[in-house]
C-alpha cells in the first residue's frame, strides 16, 4: 500500500521506537505466556504422567518422574473413553458440515438479496452466538424434551407426542449443536461473500451456464478458503463445547464432558489432560488441514 | 445488488426466514414461560398450583434476583474488568502485531489460537497449571482473559490493517512526533470503532462464559452462568425460564449493539458454548 514509506521507516530505524513497540507488547507476551503457553505445556507434561489410579484401583499415588502414555492408551483402549472421542469427533464434524452447508444460503441472502425485515433477521441469526451453552441445552429441553413445547403442540394437532424426549437423543444434541453454530458459520461466510466478486458469476451466465453448473464450477471452487475456515471454526467450537451435553445428555457420552467429570467428579488430572491433549491435537489438526487445503493454488484466484 | 427475481433466489431467502424462525422459537418460549402460567398449556408446576391463579406473574424474577444477586453483580465486575484489561493490553499488542517485526506473525498465531482450541482444555489446563490460585477470585477473571484477549487483539488488528495508519504514523513520524505520542494520537483514534466493538465482543463473551467460571469458581466466586447451571439442575421450569431471561436481559443490549454499529470486526463472536 504505501511501500516508500516501508522503505523509509526501514532505512532509519530509531531505537526509540523499538523500546517502545517492546514496551506496548510487553502485556500481551506475558498475558499469553502465563494464560496459554505455560499452562497448555503444563497440560502436556501432565498428560505423560502415570495416573493416581485412584478410580481404578492401582494403588497409591507415584511420584516419580517417569513418563508414559498410559493416559492415551487408556483412552483407546477404554471402550466407554473411545466411544465418547468416536462421538466427539463424529458429532462436530456432522456440525460443522451440516452448518457450513446451511448457513450458505442464508449468508447469500444477506449479501445479494434485500427484503424488509433483512436487519432483523440477520440480528435473530447472531442472537445464539451470545448463549452459553447451559442455555443452549435448557432451550434444547424446554422445545424437545420429555413434555416440550414441540411435543405437547404435536400431541394437540395429532393427538400423538411425536419427538418426545428428543432432547436426550443424539438428534437432538446434533441439533442444539448447529443452533448455537449457524450464527458463527453465517456471518463467516457472510463476510466471504461480501468480498466475493459476482462479476465472475455473470461472466459464466453470459457465457451460457446454467446455475447449478455456475454453482459448481465457479461460486463453490471460489469459495473454497472460506468454506473450509468456516468448517474448521465451527469444528473446533463444537469439539471444545460441553454445557449442552452436560445439560442434555444423558446416554451420549463426549469426550469434553468426560474431561469435565474427570476432573470435577472423579478426581484423575492426568486422564483429563490427556483428553485435553487429544482435543487439542485433533483441532488442530484439522484447523492446519482445512488452511493447507485452502491454500492449495486451484488455478484460480483467491476469493 | 439483487440479482433477477428466480426461484432459487426465493427458496433461499424462505429458508433463511425459516432458520430464524427457528431460531427464535425456543427463545420466544423461555421469556414467555418466565412469566406465564402454563398451566392453561397443560403443564402444571408445583409453583403456580401453591401460588395463585393468575395468567403472569412476576415473583419469579424477584426470587431469582434475591437468590443469585451475588453471582450477577460477580458476573458483572468479571466481565467490566475484562473488557479494561483487553483494552489496556490487546490494543497496544495489536498496534505493534500490525508493524512487523520478527516472529511477529508466531505471536499472532498464538495470540489467536484459542480461538481454533477447544474451550474446555483451556480450562483445565488453566486450573492445573493454577491449582494453588484456585478459589481466588482473579483466577477467574485470568480465565476469562484467555478467551476474550483474541477477540479485542483481532478487532484491533482488523481496523488497522484495513486503515492507512501506516501512512500516518509514518507522516507524524517525519512531523518529529515520538513513539507513545503517535501512538496516542495517531494509533488509538484510528482504531476507536475497533475498541468500542471489541469492548462489547469481550463483554458479551464474558458474561456467557460458563467453562472456566464453572470449574474454577468457589461457593464464594460463583458467576451467573454457574448460578443458572444451578437453576436448570435443581430448580423449577418457571425459575429457570427467569433467570436465563435475566441473563438474556443484560447480553441483549449489547448484540444488538453490536449488530447496529458493526463494521467488518464484528464478524466471528467465537465462544466455547
Amino acid at each position: 500500500m504505501s511501500r516508500p514509506f516501508s522503505q523509509f521507516q526501514r532505512a532509519a530505524p530509531r531505537p526509540g521506537s523499538r523500546i517502545g513497540a517492546a514496551l506496548l507488547a510487553l502485556p500481551l507476551v506475558f498475558l499469553v505466556a502465563a494464560l496459554l503457553l505455560w499452562p497448555v505445556g503444563r497440560l502436556a507434561i501432565e498428560s505423560l504422567r502415570p495416573g493416581s489410579g485412584i478410580v481404578h484401583g492401582r494403588g497409591e499415588p507415584q511420584q516419580t518422574l517417569t513418563l508414559t502414555l498410559s493416559g492415551y492408551r487408556e483412552i483407546l483402549t477404554d471402550r466407554g473413553y473411545r466411544k465418547a472421542l468416536v462421538h466427539s469427533v463424529g458429532l462436530s464434524l456432522g456440525v460443522a458440515a451440516a452448518a457450513t452447508i446451511l448457513c450458505l444460503g442464508p449468508a447469500w441472502v444477506f449479501v445479494r438479496r434485500d427484503f424488509p425485515g433483512k436487519r432483523f433477521v440477520r440480528a435473530v441469526f447472531t442472537l445464539p452466538m451470545s448463549f452459553s451453552g447451559i442455555i443452549i441445552g435448557f432451550l434444547t429441553i424446554i422445545m424437545l424434551g420429555r413434555i416440550g413445547v414441540v411435543p405437547r403442540l404435536l400431541h394437540a394437532l395429532t393427538g400423538r407426542e411425536w419427538l418426545s424426549g428428543f432432547a436426550y437423543q443424539f438428534g437432538g444434541l446434533a441439533l442444539a449443536y448447529l443452533y448455537f453454530e449457524i450464527p458463527r458459520a453465517t456471518l463467516t461466510l457472510e463476510a466471504a461473500l461480501k468480498r466475493f466478486d459476482f462479476t465472475l458469476d455473470a461472466a459464466a451466465r453470459t457465457l451460457g451456464a446454467g446455475r447449478w453448473r455456475r454453482l459448481f464450477l465457479v461460486v463453490l471452487p471460489l469459495l473454497r478458503p472460506a468454506l473450509l475456515s468456516t468448517f474448521a471454526v465451527t469444528f473446533s467450537v463444537s469439539l471444545g463445547s460441553f454445557g449442552v451435553a452436560l445439560i442434555v445428555s444423558k446416554r451420549f457420552s463426549l469426550l469434553s464432558l468426560e474431561i469435565f467429570q474427570l476432573y470435577t467428579g472423579l478426581f484423575e488430572p492426568q486422564l483429563a489432560a490427556a483428553m485435553s491433549m487429544v482435543l487439542i491435537a485433533v483441532a488442530l489438526a484439522v484447523n492446519g488441514a482445512a488452511r493447507a487445503l485452502s491454500a492449495v493454488p486451484a488455478g484460480r484466484s483467491r476469493a | 445488488m439483487p440479482e433477477a427475481r428466480s426461484g432459487g433466489a426465493r427458496i433461499l431467502s424462505a429458508l433463511t426466514v425459516l432458520l430464524a424462525i427457528l431460531i427464535l422459537a425456543p427463545v420466544v418460549v423461555l421469556v414467555a414461560g418466565s412469566f406465564l402460567n402454563t398451566r392453561w398449556l397443560g403443564v402444571t408446576t408445583e409453583q403456580w398450583v401453591a401460588g395463585s391463579d393468575s395468567i403472569v406473574s412476576l415473583r419469579w424474577f424477584g426470587y431469582v434476583l434475591k437468590l443469585y444477586a451475588p453471582m450477577l453483580v460477580f458476573s458483572v465486575e468479571i466481565a467490566l474488568l475484562s473488557v479494561l484489561v483487553c483494552i489496556g493490553v490487546g490494543v497496544p499488542g495489536g498496534y505493534v502485531l500490525v508493524r512487523r517485526f520478527p516472529g511477529s506473525a508466531l505471536l499472532e498465531e498464538l495470540v489467536l489460537l484459542p480461538l481454533s482450541v477447544p474451550g474446555i482444555t483451556i480450562s483445565i489446563a488453566l486450573i492445573q497449571a493454577y491449582a494453588v490460585f484456585r478459589g481466588q477470585w482473579w483466577m477467574v477473571l485470568c480465565g476469562h482473559l484467555a478467551y476474550t484477549i483474541p477477540f479485542m487483539v483481532r478487532s484491533v488488528t482488523t481496523a488497522l490493517r484495513a486503515s492507512s495508519v501506516e501512512t500516518l504514523d509514518a507522516a507524524a513520524r517525519t512531523l518529529g512526533a515520538g513513539f507513545f505520542r503517535r501512538f496516542w494520537l495517531v494509533v488509538v483514534p484510528t482504531v476507536r470503532h475497533a475498541i468500542l466493538i471489541g469492548s462489547l465482543l469481550v463483554f458479551a463473551i464474558s458474561w456467557g462464559e460458563f467453562n472456566v467460571s464453572y470449574l474454577l469458581n468457589t461457593p464464594l466466586h460463583q458467576t451467573y452462568p454457574a448460578g443458572l447451571y444451578a437453576a436448570f439442575t435443581f430448580n423449577s421450569f418457571q425459575v429457570s425460564s427467569a433467570a436465563a431471561t435475566i441473563f438474556l436481559a443484560v447480553v441483549l443490549p449489547v448484540l444488538l449493539a453490536i449488530q447496529w454499529i458493526g463494521g467488518p470486526e464484528a464478524v466471528g463472536i467465537g465462544q466455547g458454548a
